[in-house]
Parts: structure tokens; sequence; C-alpha cells
């Protein structure tokens, strides 16, 4: 009796799991080689210690669950300014201030990457240069509703507190927090130093190439 | 019209080895309950959108943290569990193998262990992430290393069982359920490993990784699965051969290669390779082969048989999880076609997409198979009123759940694409959030009738009684 993918067991799953595999190395692995030594050539960006730390808070609030780093483009769209392909971005993520879509560079060497694949609030690849006020940050994190009226973000009061932080004070925050109807009106309230990282992480997402001359051809 | 009348289920049961059925159950009702689980933390996390303040006092429940949550449970503890589970009885049965003894006393040892790994897998993922330890932007692998790894262990366990049920076969032919569960086990163990190496998690390769990973977890694991599941259930239940057998076949190998490379449909219009962006688009179109090789034969093995499947408490539910595959996968290969892209990433009606897809067809597949099948081993049938709750909940749930996120999609991106302000389309979305926590409501309630349910179809001292005496 021949071999038969109906009677052998053997050969059903050699197959199923041969085919996989192969296409597995076109669609992922080889992709990723690929890319993976186009990253190496650029450097790895070091934005201190800092904003390392706020990176890990972000992370670790998972963040990215309601925003994204990316700002889409239409690469059939692209053209030359000098040496730079520009890739025009998309209609619909127009009012994040950039004129040009997130580029590989941008993310090289990120662990992970915060792209992201929900915008239940807005993109945040270009907040630095959007909202620079450290200020506005330590507001929007305690109370979201403060600055951003009808905003759906969650308060982050746990990355606060009210007791005076006794010791090396240096990472410390000293804000002044007067919002209306909190009921910590007028209190001193500090900022812990995950917030202090988180809102440096954030002002530093502040991407080059959000201008590229010649872009209004 | 005929309405075939089955063996009654305590004849099936009878014989069956009662460990067996036990260890069976174990998995059904611990899935039950991961379910119960996840719907609690969906339905939280959905009534949230609206009041932001629930809870909102509590580092380790933030809405970021309790959102993986979520969704690892409801894949690896709700579904996941429930399928292996089913898989252990259709492949025994399948297999021709002796009801009396289907395994022996290691395999049900190791069976069982795997399903304790898979538990503490579980809690293990959802507490470290609520500490904070979250495998943050890489979805449906959330979880620390150290949660994946006793889950993907207890699968590997059962992949084993499961090929060495079908090597020891009683018929020449291996029938096509079982061509699902040995490949979906080999699949998702080269999808994990892919989605937890550490060669290219950095920049684009991790994005390439990324795009892989999340479709292919869902695609290679769960739909394989319930449609393996379903390739047993549905003949079974109407007493008459599937439709055509070829188009499964067909449907299974169409499945593996196109659904294999349409992951980076999540990532059009970003910087990754061009290539590998269009093929995806273009598979996510060639996935109507697949599905509807499957969908079709499902519905033609169904044809004519109105009065058999309203006179049934499980067939309804395997009705809606055929339609429910071939419209969810309809829509998904829409969604996947950039001028559709431009307006509903990034909105809830993705969101929506992926409600429809792991609950009208997945877990509507998984309901219905349990319901169908688990009197047949146990000889316990569920209290039809609990059942009847079940499903008219469980569909009225998620009918409002997808259609206010769909409307509210839409209303979402064409804010965006017109230009409003941003907080402009978090206020047009708001009165759909409402519909959002409703359906996740009914959901629950739904899933509080379908533990009733499943509570009393467990194996029981009558069962044991029947089965000759052994226990």
């Amino acid at each position: 009796m021949a071999i038969n993918i109906h009677t052998s067991h053997r050969l059903l799953l050699a197959l199923s799991a041969g085919t996989y595999l192969i296409l597995v190395y076109l669609c992922a692995v080889w992709p990723a080689m690929v890319e993976q030594t186009a990253m190496e050539a650029l450097p790895r960006p070091d934005h201190g210690e800092l904003v390392a730390r706020g990176r890990e808070v972000y992370k670790s609030f998972n963040c990215v669950t309601c925003h994204t780093q990316q700002i889409r483009g239409d690469a059939r769209r692209a053209y030359a300014v000098d040496d730079r392909v520009v890739v025009p971005v998309l209609e619909a993520d127009a009012r994040f201030g950039r004129e040009v879509a997130t580029r590989a560079e941008e993310y090289a060497w990120q662990d992970p990457v915060f792209m992201g694949t929900q915008r239940i609030g807005p993109d945040l690849s270009s907040t630095g240069r959007r909202l620079p006020e450290s200020q506005w940050h330590y507001w929007h994190l305690y109370d979201p509703k403060s600055v951003s009226p009808g905003s759906v973000m969650p308060p982050h009061r746990f990355l606060f507190t009210s007791k005076e932080p006794s010791g090396d004070t240096s990472a410390y925050h000293e804000e002044v927090i007067v919002i209306a109807g909190l009921g910590v009106q007028g209190d001193r309230l500090w900022a812990t130093p995950d917030a202090v990282a988180l809102v440096e992480y954030i002002l530093s997402l502040n991407r080059e190439f959000l201008e590229v001359e010649g872009l209004g051809r | 019209m005929k309405i075939p009348v089955g063996i009654p289920v305590f004849v099936a049961a009878a014989g069956t080895d009662p460990r067996f059925a036990k260890m069976v159950s174990r998995w059904l009702v611990c899935a039950g309950l991961w379910l119960l689980v996840a719907s609690v933390v969906g339905l939280l996390e959905a009534v949230r959108l609206i009041d932001v303040e629930i809870l909102a006092d509590h580092a380790f429940l933030t809405f970021g943290r309790l959102r993986p949550v979520h969704t690892m449970t409801m894949l690896f503890g709700w579904a996941s569990m429930a399928l292996i589970g089913l898989a252990f009885y259709v492949v025994a049965k399948s297999t021709l193998l002796p009801m009396h003894a289907p395994l022996s006393r290691t395999e049900l040892f190791l069976a069982n262990l795997a399903l304790a790994l898979t538990n503490v897998g579980i809690a293990v993922g959802a507490v470290a992430m609520c500490m904070g330890d979250v495998n943050a932007g890489r979805e449906y692998r959330e979880w620390p290393w150290y949660a994946m790894a006793p889950v993907f262990a207890a699968v590997g366990i059962c992949g084993v069982l499961f090929y060495r049920m079908v090597a020891r076969r009683a018929v020449a032919g291996i029938y096509i359920s079982c061509w699902f569960v040995m490949s979906a086990c080999f699949w998702i163990a080269i999808v994990v490993l892919m989605g937890y190496q550490t060669i290219w998690k950095a920049g684009i390769p991790d994005r390439i990784i990324d795009g892989f990973y999340i479709h292919n977890a869902v695609g290679m694991w769960f739909t394989p699965l319930a449609v393996g599941m379903t390739y047993y259930a549905l003949p079974k239940l109407l007493n008459k051969p599937i439709y055509s057998y070829a188009l499964g076949v067909l449907g299974f190998f169409t499945h593996m290669v196109f659904y294999t490379v349409i992951g980076t449909h999540h990532y059009i219009f970003t910087p990754l390779p061009m290539a590998l962006q269009t093929t995806a688009v273009i598979c996510s179109v060639a996935m109507i082969v697949p599905v509807w090789a499957s969908t079709g034969n499902f519905l033609m093995t169904m044809k004519g048989e109105r009065l058999a499947i309203s006179h049934s408490y499980s067939l309804p539910f395997l009705f809606v999880g055929v339609v429910g595959y071939g419209l969810a996968s309809l829509q998904g290969t829409a969604e996947s076609l950039r001028f559709v892209q431009e307006i509903l990433h990034f909105t809830h009606y993705t969101v929506g997409h992926a409600h429809f897809a792991m609950y009208v067809f997945v877990t509507f597949l998984i309901w219905g198979c349990i319901y169908g099948l688990v009197p047949r081993m146990t000889g316990r049938e569920p209290p039809i009123l609990v059942v009847a709750v079940h499903f008219w909940l469980a569909l009225g749930g998620i009918a409002v759940y997808v259609i206010g996120l769909s409307v509210g999609g839409h209303l979402q991106g064409n804010a965006w694409v017109a230009g409003e302000p941003g907080m402009e389309s978090v206020r047009v979305v708001a009165p759909y959030m409402v519909w959002r926590a409703v359906g996740g409501l009914l959901m629950f309630v739904a899933h509080i009738f379908f533990f009733v349910a499943l509570w009393r179809m467990r194996p029981g001292a009558f069962t044991m009684a029947y089965s000759g005496g052994k226990s």
C-alpha cells in the first residue's frame, strides 16, 4: 500500500509541520533577519537614565493599550526630498502635527516597540513637541479631565503622594496641584520618582523628521 | 423532514472510562471558571470606559494592566482549555479507541498534569501583569515568559498525547478532526517559541515577529481546533456524514498556507517591508477559500435539517458558530484592505471584530460541541431551560456589543479622517461604550448560566455506576 497522508499520521504531521516551518521562515524569520541587519547599522539611541526608567513605567502600566506611537503614511505616495524619502501622512493621522510618517529608524533598538494597535487615546509619538510643558503632564496624570475635558484616561493618582518625602528628595518633583473639586485643593502633592520619570519619557517623545524642508511641494 | 434520533446519552456514555471522563470534564470546568473570571475583568474594563473613577486608586488594577488579563485569560484560559478538553474526547472517539480505556494510567496522569500546569500559568500570568510585569506592546503574549512556560509545556504534553492516540487508532484513515488537532499543537508550539525568542526583539524586526505572532496565535490554534471539533460534532449530532470530506482537506491545506502569512496586515501604512504588507493583504483575501470551504461544508451538512436544529439544544450553537466563522472571516478580509484600514484601524471597530471572531465563531462552536458531546461522555444532560437562557443571552449580548462597537468605530474613524479634534472622536463614541458594557453584562450573565449547565453535565455517581462499576 502506498504511503498516503490519509492513513499515515507520520506523513501527515511531517507535511503540515514542514510546510509550516518553510512558511514561517519566509514570512517572519527571513524578513526579520533582513531588517535586523538594517537596524544593526543604526546607532543605539541614548536618552539618559531617567527617560529609560520612564519607559519602564510606561511599559509596566501597559500604556500602549490605548496610545499608539506611530503616524501612518502611504508609501505608495512617497517622494524624495534631497536624499530622503518622504512618506506623506494619512489624513486620519494628520491631527498629530507631523508631516512625515514615522520611519523605521525611529524605532531602532526600541525594546519593546510601542507602535500600538489601538487609539482609545491620542498618538504620543510627538508629544514632546505638541505638549512641551511638564506641569501639564503632572496635572494630566493626576486628573486627566482637569486639563483635557472629556478624557476617558484613568487618573494616575497613585503616582503622587501627599506625604512629604524624607531623605533624598532629589528624585521627587514637588508639585502644588490646584484643581477645583478634587478635595486636594491647595494641598501639596509630590510626584513620585516613577511619575517624574514617566513625564520625562513622554516629553522625550519628540521625534525628529517632523518638518522636512520642501515638504509643501 | 426527519428528526434524527441519535443514541440516547446514557447509552452513548456506557462503558466510558470514568477517569477519562473526569479528566475531560476537569479541563472544561476549569475553562468555564476562567471564562467567568475573564468576563468579570472584561466587564470591569468596559464600564471603566464610561466612568474612569471605578477602582482608579489601585495601581495593580489599572486599565492597561487588566486589559491583557482579560484577553490572555479568555484566550488561554477559556478557549484554549475548553478546546483541549474537547479534543481529548474527539480524538479518542474519531480514532475509535476503546472508550473503556482510551488513555493509559500514565497518559491520564500526564493529561491531568498538563491541566494543572495550564492553570498555574494563567494564574501566575494574571498576577504578574497586575504587579506590572507585563510584556507591553506584544499582544496576546503579554504574559512574562515564566507564565507562558508552563502553558507551553502543557500544550506540548497534550500534543504528544494526541499524536499517540492517533498513532494507535483502530481505523486506517485519520479523520480530519485529528489533522487539525495534531497540526495545531505543533503550530502553536512554533508560534509561542517565535513570540518569546530574544533574537529579534527590537525595532522593526520585533514588529515583523509581532504581526506573525498576533495572527498565528489565533489562526493556527483556536481556528483549527474549533473547526476540527465541529467536523466531528456536527455530523455526529445530525446523524449523517459530512457533506464533503474533500472540502475539509482543501480547507486544511489552504488554511495553513494562507493564514500563516497574513499577520502583517496589522501593520499596513508602517515602515514594515512593503512586500510583506502586500502579501499579507493578498493572502487575507485568499482566506475566503479555506473559510468558505469549511463554512460551506458545514452549512451544506446542515441543509434540510432545520427541524433537527430547532429541536436540539446543541445544534443552534453550532449553527451560530458556523455562520459566525464565515462572516467574521469575511469581515477580517475586508478590514485588511488598505482603504478600509485607513478609516477603521485603531478604532473600536477592530475590537468588535476580535469579539465577533472569538465569540460568535470560536466560543459558540465550543459551546455547541460541549452541549452536544459531553452528555454522550458523562450520561448527564444539562437543564434545557438553562441552556436556552444561556443561548439567547449570549447571542443578544454579543449582538449588542458588536453592533455598538461597529457603529461607534465607524464614527470614530470618520471623525479622525475629517480632521476633527481628538476629543471629538471620544465624544461621538461615548454612547457606544454603553452598548459595549450592556452587551458585556448580558454575556457575563449568559456565562453564569453556561457554568451551571456545565456543572450539571459533569460525571457523577450515576455515570460511574452506569459505566460498568469501574471508578
